[in-house]
């Protein structure tokens, strides 16, 4: 394998063990977060109890680190494209239609061009995902077809509560009305001068994508608008509940 | 100027969101005699209307992509990947270039 | 007190009392008071000294368009008392007296006279004797400007927000055409934001008494659910998107389409001391009545072009203001002339205002027939009402690309040829009568939703029928204003344009010294460009213009349109003070060991550590670990990588082995070098592309520009973020590797410039052996999320061989040593392969073409004319990068790029450009360094290690 070094399992049975850590680790300890280590990955899990976490982004807004969130990027011809996703999602529909994201076999699949994607997926599933996809890719039909393990090229935080939309206003000049970006829309574009992506997960729910190294500068601009319209940092688990309630009440989402 | 374009990929962003690579011109095919060149290189035909450009959706996608722009009016006509715009479009360029400082290359400030 | 009894549609509380300091004396005013419009009811008539000649200014406009009455609150300039609310505590401060508002020293301007300061003055006066320039400036600096920025400002501690709101339509003005426009598109689907200027929406009906109209049209557009934003000000029109300023956010607005229902602004006359106190548009007088029920004056002279000035007349005399005399410049006044006729006041036709007297404020008005001849007759009163017109609002269209043209019929300018997308309704558009404005907002709403394809077959015929009955309204209207001259020049200063203290006489003489377009004349004199943005003065200067050049207004045109539309802080327009910076996933270590942060390029990066000497010296004598994660690094793959890259460089790596590294030079089609790095083959197909830090993300624009042309079989990938990246280099360097990995370091095993992959304290790395420093090393490629971890890791491994972490600096000191050159610091946009002494980077040899191959062919065969060498100083002094190289005759020949002290050689090294020919060993150079003279050495091989013995070691 010419790429080992890119892969996160690449470290399991080490004597060493490393963590993996986020970008914004420093930034989310410093605002009080609770860490507990999940698939190699140090993760803020939550700050205040639970009911304060959750009350952030039920009345205001709440953003949470996720930059542990495995991400692959897919390249291959248009066609080549659509079935490697499909083989990779185990069959299950994934519309790699532009603007759109798919949410398919506990991932995002985020067409960003006819020839290249991006799928986001929880860390526990990104290796066999990904072992999944090199397979498929092997077998493209007009080579070259690549699988790239881009974890750690993208940071990545949830915003989510009812003034979420007004947050992204403060930054980002994507329109993000429900009229224009629906759930599942998918916006690759400028946050706060530095190339992102935007992914309406659920009504008041987005995911954004940022580079890795810009993350500390992307958590202070998130913070500084966040607090301003009376939100705070939340832990992932709180966007579980959050995934949880959403499901109950019928809205498309995912925990 | 605060117009927007279109990226093919991503849909209507601001322009900010976007480098200009310059006038789509052609590279030539064979060895060109040395004033060839040297048009080639540094001229430009810098029109006052309808010109054919390059774009590059630098905050986004990150892929390039032709418009057809009025330079007088920034009214963009239209926009396409390359491989869209056909015979008409690229096919062969080396005017211009990433972030429209042409033969300078990336990252250079413009020669006088 | 001038309080009148109760309005029906005052604005003011009277019960509750707000009390705030104005020059630190209390002023109490009523809760929905103005600051100006408490002060004025307190006797206030001096506002504010005018720009240039410090004369008394008092309320004009009374609704923010005038600069009489700006002011400082709570130490911010530029507030306009008369639409400011009064505020408990509040503390208003005047601007551009000294000492005080009521005595100002630098009224001297203005009483010695006009002979010192016209138009061009301060150039044509501190230009001798030229030394004394600075002393002139900086009494003039002083001098100059309105009011103090503030300190919260200046520390930017002063909270500003930027907020983006998309929508289908936006419509500027929050009268009866904008109301009615925004709630028409809005019921039909429109996602509609309505942007005002005033406290509450309703325009001029608020001074006509139409309070339930208005509550009815705010009613229709709250139930549509429009979002309104009141005191708000568009600053421009920016290809569809539109600032407005609103309090402490800047909404920058995008919508797809613009109704403008700006309204228009009333012009004031021009004559002998029109800036007068107590000389006040109609509209002013009217909205200082109705909003505020205060009595503007006792006696009052009304002189008007139009019926605006008769409708003010009858208001004056309803609130018990004494009507002295109403002069029409018309010679047949309009209707309202016989309702003042009834109220026993006559309206001499034919006359206007010549003079306005008085020494602190109006005492006397001067009324002559428009002709000139007959006699003159002088009034007394403390109030001159004058109304000259309007002229439409008509910036943020024209600014959109509408054209502007006088129309002779009407005797104004009005709005022709409204590009796509943009609408215009109400008074702005030339409608005037009122059901006629609401038809106008209709109609405008309704094109407007329909453009978003919005409405029905219902709405569609209403187009129609509107379109029709605006057409009959715009027929019937009669001509409703006539351009008046100006008045009475001999009498006294004529003001054109009262922010900048422009006269009549100015734009008389600035046509004289050959200024004789308006836009000429604008610069000439700054008329128009003060804070009311032309606001009062283009129609004015327009005129003069016309009368001194004998064009008709048409030929004449106005200035350009330009943002903004009204003053706006500064600290509105920068945002939130954040920078994007690009930071390592070890940065936080650095910050811990004391690093010396500073930019590099997009980076926060640790210069050094303290020591940057001893840093380097570490390096050759134990070891040093450098972050170097800010490198480019790109992966490219696919079965044409090979090919892709051979196109790109001019050496060639189709033939590089996996597993081994080569570095490259990309260059352009022009033979300049662009970019340099390492590149490592990693399996057939696959090759990792490093990049310098600063051209990282140019380069993978350069990549992937050529791969959209060539539609080669290559991916790229951009790992620059994704992972990083250390290097560890030293005569110690493999012991600690082999504390941290099991892989095989021996010079046999591992080589220079060998690439392999292994586990560095157990995360997987790609470890490239490459000499950027000088001595062996390990460059550590890994993923990000374990950056401070192989950090720690390497560091503890390293403690007991003496290893030390460098910074930035050390590294130049280390690279200088060996000349590898930096781009952009070694070399410009001018600089070739050749050039920078690496003829044997260029494989001229490679059949295929490659991208600046012709031009390399050319350079390969002229000799460059300067060639970039090492040298060396003798004596300890380093010379600044950017010192000149003489060449025999004493002229500029080249520049030092790189110097530096090297603590190992114990001598100032460094690179420079020399003429060819002294690019020998041994060959003296002269620099010539900011007065400085030294003789460097030339060298031509690296410093430290001339043959690399040490990095193949």
């Amino acid at each position: 394998m010419s790429f080992e070094f890119l892969h996160p399992e690449a470290v399991a049975n080490d004597a060493w063990a490393p963590i993996a850590r986020s970008p914004m680790e420093r930034r989310a300890r410093a605002c009080g977060a609770r860490f507990e280590v999940r698939e190699g990955w140090s993760v803020a899990v939550g700050y205040g109890s639970a009911e304060h976490d959750d009350e952030a982004w039920r009345s205001t807004v709440g953003w949470a680190d996720v930059s542990h969130l495995g991400k692959l990027e897919l390249q291959a011809s248009p066609d080549d494209l659509r079935t490697i996703a499909a083989d990779g999602a185990g069959g299950a529909g994934v519309s790699l239609e532009l603007g759109r994201a798919t949410r398919a076999a506990g991932a995002w699949w985020c067409p960003l061009s006819q020839a290249r994607a991006l799928v986001v997926c929880d860390p526990g599933v990104a290796a066999g995902l990904r072992e999944r996809l090199s397979e498929a890719a092997a077998g493209a039909s007009a080579p070259p077809a690549s699988v790239t393990d881009v974890t750690t090229a993208f940071a990545a935080m949830t915003l989510a509560g009812p003034h979420a939309r007004e947050v992204f206003a403060r930054f980002c000049a994507i329109d993000l009305r429900p009229s224009v970006t629906p759930v599942a829309g998918l916006r690759p574009g400028s946050i706060a001068r530095q190339p992102g992506i935007v992914l309406r997960e659920a009504e008041d729910r987005f995911l954004m994508l940022f580079g890795w190294a810009v993350a500390e500068y992307m958590w202070t601009v998130v913070d500084d608008a966040g607090c301003a319209l009376g939100g705070r940092p939340v832990g992932v688990d709180a966007l579980a509940a959050l995934g949880r309630a959403a499901e109950e009440s019928g809205v498309p989402s995912h925990a | 100027m605060s117009y927007v374009l279109s990226c093919p990929n991503c849909g209507v962003r601001e322009v900010t969101d976007f480098g200009f690579g310059g006038e789509v011109s052609a590279r030539p095919k064979s060895r060109p005699t040395f004033r060839e060149l040297n048009t080639y290189n540094y001229f430009r035909r810098n029109v006052a209307g309808v010109q054919r450009e390059w774009w590059f959706h630098r905050s986004g996608c990150r892929a390039w992509f032709i418009a057809e722009r009025n330079t007088l009016t920034n009214e963009v006509l239209f926009t396409a990947r390359p491989e869209e715009v056909g015979e008409a479009g690229p096919g062969g360029r080396g005017q211009g270039g990433p972030d429209g400082r042409g033969e300078d290359g990336p990252d250079r400030p413009a020669a006088a | 007190m001038s309080r009148l009894p109760e309005q029906p549609g005052e604005k003011i509380s009277r019960q509750r009392v707000v009390r705030f300091k104005f020059d630190g004396t209390i002023v109490e005013a009523y809760e929905g008071d103005t600051i100006a419009s408490a002060l004025y009811a307190a006797g206030r008539r001096t506002f504010s000294r005018s720009f240039k000649y410090h004369r008394r200014r008092g309320l004009m406009c009374c609704s923010g368009q005038c600069p009489n009455c700006i002011v400082a609150v709570d130490g911010a300039p530029g507030a306009r008392a008369c639409t400011e609310p009064a505020r408990e505590g509040m503390q208003v401060e005047h601007l551009n007296a000294r000492p005080g508002l009521e005595f100002d020293a630098m009224r001297a301007t203005d009483l010695v006279g006009g002979p010192f300061t016209p138009p061009g003055f301060y150039y044509k006066t501190f230009i001798k004797p030229r030394r004394w320039w600075p002393l002139y400036e900086k009494i003039l600096r002083h001098a100059a400007g309105l009011g103090r920025l503030r300190e919260e400002q200046q520390e930017r501690e002063w909270r500003t927000e930027y907020r983006r709101r998309h929508a289908d339509l936006l419509v500027v003005g929050g009268g009866a055409a904008g109301l009615r426009a925004a709630s028409t598109a809005a019921r039909l689907g429109a996602d509609v934001v309505l942007v005002d200027e005033g406290p509450e929406p309703g325009g001029r009906l608020l001074i006509d008494g139409r309070g339930e109209r208005i509550a009815a049209l705010v009613g229709e557009v709250e139930e549509a659910r429009v979002e309104t934003l009141s005191r708000a000000s568009a600053l421009g029109y920016f290809d569809g998107m539109v600032p407005v300023w609103q309090g402490d956010t800047l909404h920058q607005v995008r919508a797809r389409r613009h109704v403008f229902a700006t309204g228009t602004i009333e012009q004031p006359l021009v004559f002998a001391g029109n800036d007068l106190p107590g000389v006040m548009l109609s509209d002013g007088a009217r909205r200082l009545m109705a909003l505020y029920s205060v009595r503007p004056g006792t006696r009052a002279v009304v002189a008007t072009t139009s019926d605006r000035g008769l409708e003010a007349a009858i208001a004056l005399h309803e609130a018990g203001v004494e009507i002295a005399a109403v002069a029409d410049l018309r010679s047949i006044p309009g209707s309202p002339a016989g309702t003042l006729k009834r109220l026993g006041i006559e309206v001499m036709p034919a006359h206007t205002v010549v003079e306005a007297r008085g020494r602190k404020a109006v005492t006397q008005a001067v009324l002559q027939r428009v002709s000139g001849g007959g006699e003159e007759r002088t009034f007394d009163c403390d109030l001159v009402v004058v109304s000259g017109g309007t002229v439409p609002a008509s910036s943020l269209p024209l600014q959109a690309g509408a054209q502007s043209r006088y129309d002779n019929s009407r005797g104004n300018f009005a709005l022709t040829e409204l590009p796509e997308g943009v609408h215009a309704a109400g008074e702005v558009a030339g409608v005037e009568e009122f059901e006629a404005v609401l038809r106008s907002g209709e109609l405008a709403g309704l094109e407007a939703a329909h453009a978003l394809g919005l409405g029905d077959a219902a709405s569609r015929g209403r187009v129609d029928e509107l379109r029709g009955r605006l057409a009959l309204a715009r027929d019937q209207r009669a001509a409703v204003a006539v351009p008046p001259p100006v008045a009475g020049s001999r009498r006294g200063k004529c003001f054109a344009c009262l922010c900048e203290d422009v006269t009549s006489k100015d734009i008389h003489l600035s046509i004289e010294e050959g200024y004789d377009s308006i836009e000429l004349s604008k610069r000439y004199t700054t008329v128009t460009m003060g804070p009311c943005q032309g606001r009062m003065c283009q129609l004015p200067a327009v005129r003069l213009m016309a009368q001194e050049t004998g064009q008709s207004l048409e030929q004449v045109g106005t200035t350009t349109a330009r943002p903004p539309w009204v003053s706006v802080p500064m600290g509105i327009l920068g945002g939130r003070p954040f920078e994007p910076a690009k930071r390592s996933s070890i940065h936080g270590r650095h910050r811990e060991l004391g690093g010396n942060v500073k930019w590099a390029g997009d980076w926060r990066r640790p210069y050094d550590y303290g020591d940057p000497r001893g840093e380097a010296l570490a390096v050759h004598q134990a070891a040093g670990l450098i972050d170097v994660s800010t490198l480019g690094k790109l992966l490219v793959r696919g079965p044409d990588a090979g090919e892709f890259l051979d196109r790109l460089y001019p050496n060639r790596f189709s033939n590089l082995k996996p597993g081994r590294i080569r570095y490259g030079v990309i260059s352009s089609d022009a033979g300049r070098i662009v970019d340099d790095g390492t590149i490592c083959r990693l399996d057939d197909e696959s090759f990792y592309v490093t990049t310098t830090s600063s051209g990282a993300g140019a380069v993978e624009e350069w990549f992937s520009w050529w791969l959209a042309d060539w539609a080669m079989g290559v991916h790229l990938t951009d790992l620059t973020q994704g992972l990083s990246a250390v290097n560890l280099a030293g005569p110690r360097a493999r012991e600690i590797m082999a504390k941290v990995t099991g892989l095989d370091c021996s010079n046999e095993a591992f080589a220079y410039l060998d690439g392999k992959r292994a586990a560095i304290a157990g995360v997987a790395c790609l470890i490239l052996r490459i000499g950027f420093v000088g001595e062996v090393g390990y460059e550590i490629h890994f993923r990000a999320a374990y950056g401070e971890h192989v950090w720690d890791a390497l560091l503890e491994a390293g403690a007991e061989f003496g290893i030390r972490p460098f910074g930035l600096e050390p590294q130049r000191i280390l690279r200088l040593q060996k000349m590898h050159i930096l781009v952009g610091q070694d070399t410009d946009s001018e600089s070739t392969p050749f050039g920078a002494a690496m003829p044997w980077i260029v494989k001229l040899d490679k059949d295929e073409d490659f991208i600046g191959k012709w031009a390399l062919e050319h350079y390969a065969q002229t000799p460059s004319a300067t060639s970039l060498v090492g040298f060396t100083l003798p004596d300890g002094y380093v010379p600044t990068e950017g010192a000149v190289v003489l060449d025999g005759a004493g002229s500029a020949a080249g520049q030092v790029t790189s110097a530096r002290y090297s603590p190992v050689l114990g001598k100032v090294i460094g690179m420079a450009w020399v003429p060819s020919a002294l690019a020998r060993d041994e060959a003296r150079v002269t620099l010539s360094d900011v007065g400085r003279t030294v003789t460097a050495e030339i060298q031509t091989k690296p410093f430290y290690d001339p043959d690399g013995e040490v990095l193949r070691s």
